[in-house]
């Protein structure tokens, strides 16, 4: 499965292309379900209005447990077990009833330790990638080795020529890349000196390319890192439950 | 053991702790908050298309359901290949030791689609293992946080900031070929966005 999208890139000589750059996923995890027959895994309706703990707990009291074996309250036969497939997301105010008007929206910046550290509108941060801005090689090269120990890399765009003239223009790239065993950081912005992102209020992330060569063929990898690998404070690892 | 990865090298083992780390932990997180018009957070619920129901929180259920409609057990599930093979159940690799592979290429570690990263904490740790580590190092072992139908693979490294493991699954890059190109999109578009700013609404 991969997701393919557009990215303007330029090399060592300030020479610059838009060529794709798709996003490679691994093989999809096996089939589920029994006696060979596959299954969908689906969403349904589990509970109707008013039936819900809140719900039956204001109506008959905390102790409403002989009331569900009296008379089965708590199920409303005519939603239950109904598949929900598509739906309309609705805001509900504090109270919980919908909200008819259209919502202030605030920004609200937490901490590692997820103490809440600032509040404000909204800002739209533009990318700083596009057809206008290519990423750029910024010559800065790191040994593989030094790289991975250094940064965690979450997502990966394999970057592929789109005719002769971009192949030509990727190869070079990938060869010299493979020769020294390296990997090239790109910048982006008019100057090359701010992180890539690639979609209006992206997250920001560094980027390395990494190039292999096989002949005369070639991948070339853009490595995208918003994470340094490092020991969170204290309290900030989450303990983990097997 | 439990609660431990184990890993054996050189007929050693060394026995780590270990915490998941993600990026909130490190930099904290931002995110995007509806407020009703008395400045309190909104909550979300979910209208069904034909209007009929509106579906606020625990009002909902997800499972595995058969063609037919009927709902299967989690315990009841088995895994098979889409060519109908019955796969097996794959062991929880948590306290149980895992041969180290390697030293591997760094290169293999770009391979990996990574999902989980934990920042170890070693209760014994072989010298021969540390040295390597410090050295820079990495190591390949199967891993398998629960029982289930496929391990995943983890590189152990050490940097200045300690030692981690980065688990994932492998993929799979094609060669580009001059003569075989691509269709550049029309539109910018991207499906695959990790993105830290979170819409709450």
């Amino acid at each position: 499965m991969t997701a393919m999208r557009r990215l303007h890139i330029s090399n060592a000589g300030a020479r610059n292309a838009v060529i794709a750059a798709t996003s490679v996923q691994p093989p999809p995890p096996p089939l589920m379900g029994k006696d060979g027959q596959a299954t969908t895994f689906r969403r349904f309706v589990a509970a109707g209005e008013g039936t819900l703990d809140a719900d039956l707990s204001a109506g008959l009291g905390d102790n409403y447990s002989q009331a569900l074996i009296d008379g089965d309250p708590e199920v409303a036969f005519d939603v239950v077990g109904r598949f929900v497939d598509a739906t309309q997301t609705v805001l509900l105010t504090e109270a919980g009833e919908p909200l008819f008007t259209a919502p202030q929206i605030v920004e609200i910046s937490y901490g590692p330790d997820g103490g809440e550290l600032e509040r404000k509108e909204p800002t739209e941060t533009p990318a700083t990638v596009s057809d206008a801005l290519p990423a750029r090689w910024t010559g800065r090269k790191m040994p593989i080795g030094d790289a991975v120990r250094k940064f965690a890399f979450k997502r990966t765009l394999q970057l592929q020529h789109v005719d002769g003239v971009t192949f030509d223009f990727l190869y070079a790239m990938a060869k010299e890349l493979a020769d020294e065993q390296v990997m090239v950081l790109l910048g982006a912005g008019e100057k090359g000196k701010e992180p890539l992102i690639l979609q209006l209020n992206g997250s920001p992330y560094r980027g390395f390319l990494e190039g292999r060569v096989d002949g005369e063929r070639y991948i070339l990898l853009l490595h995208l890192s918003n994470m340094e690998l490092k020991s969170p404070a204290a309290k900030g690892g989450q303990e983990v439950q097997p | 053991m439990s609660r431990a990865i184990v890993v054996s090298y050189q007929g050693f083992e060394t026995v780590f702790g270990f915490k998941s780390v993600d990026r909130t932990a490190l930099y904290g997180r931002r995110r995007r908050v509806a407020l009703d018009a008395d400045g309190k957070p909104c909550t979300r619920a979910s209208l069904l298309d034909d209007g009929s129901l509106l579906l606020r929180s625990g009002m909902t259920g997800q499972g595995y359901f058969t063609p037919d409609g009927r709902f299967l057990k989690q315990g009841d599930l088995e895994a098979f290949t889409p060519d109908g093979i019955s796969l097996p159940k794959v062991p929880s690799t948590i306290g149980v030791p895992q041969d180290l592979q390697g030293p591997v290429s760094p290169a293999e570690l770009l391979d990996l689609k990574l999902a989980s990263i934990y920042v170890l904490q070693a209760e014994t740790l072989s010298p021969a293992l540390k040295a390597e580590l410090d050295g820079g190092a990495i190591f390949r072992f199967a891993f398998n946080f629960r029982e289930d139908y496929r391990a995943e693979t983890a590189f152990l490294l050490a940097n200045d900031n300690g030692i981690f493991a980065l688990v994932g699954t492998p993929v799979m890059y094609e060669w580009s070929k001059l003569d075989v190109m691509v269709e550049l999109p029309a539109d910018e578009m991207d499906t695959d966005d990790d993105d830290d700013l979170d819409f709450d609404f």
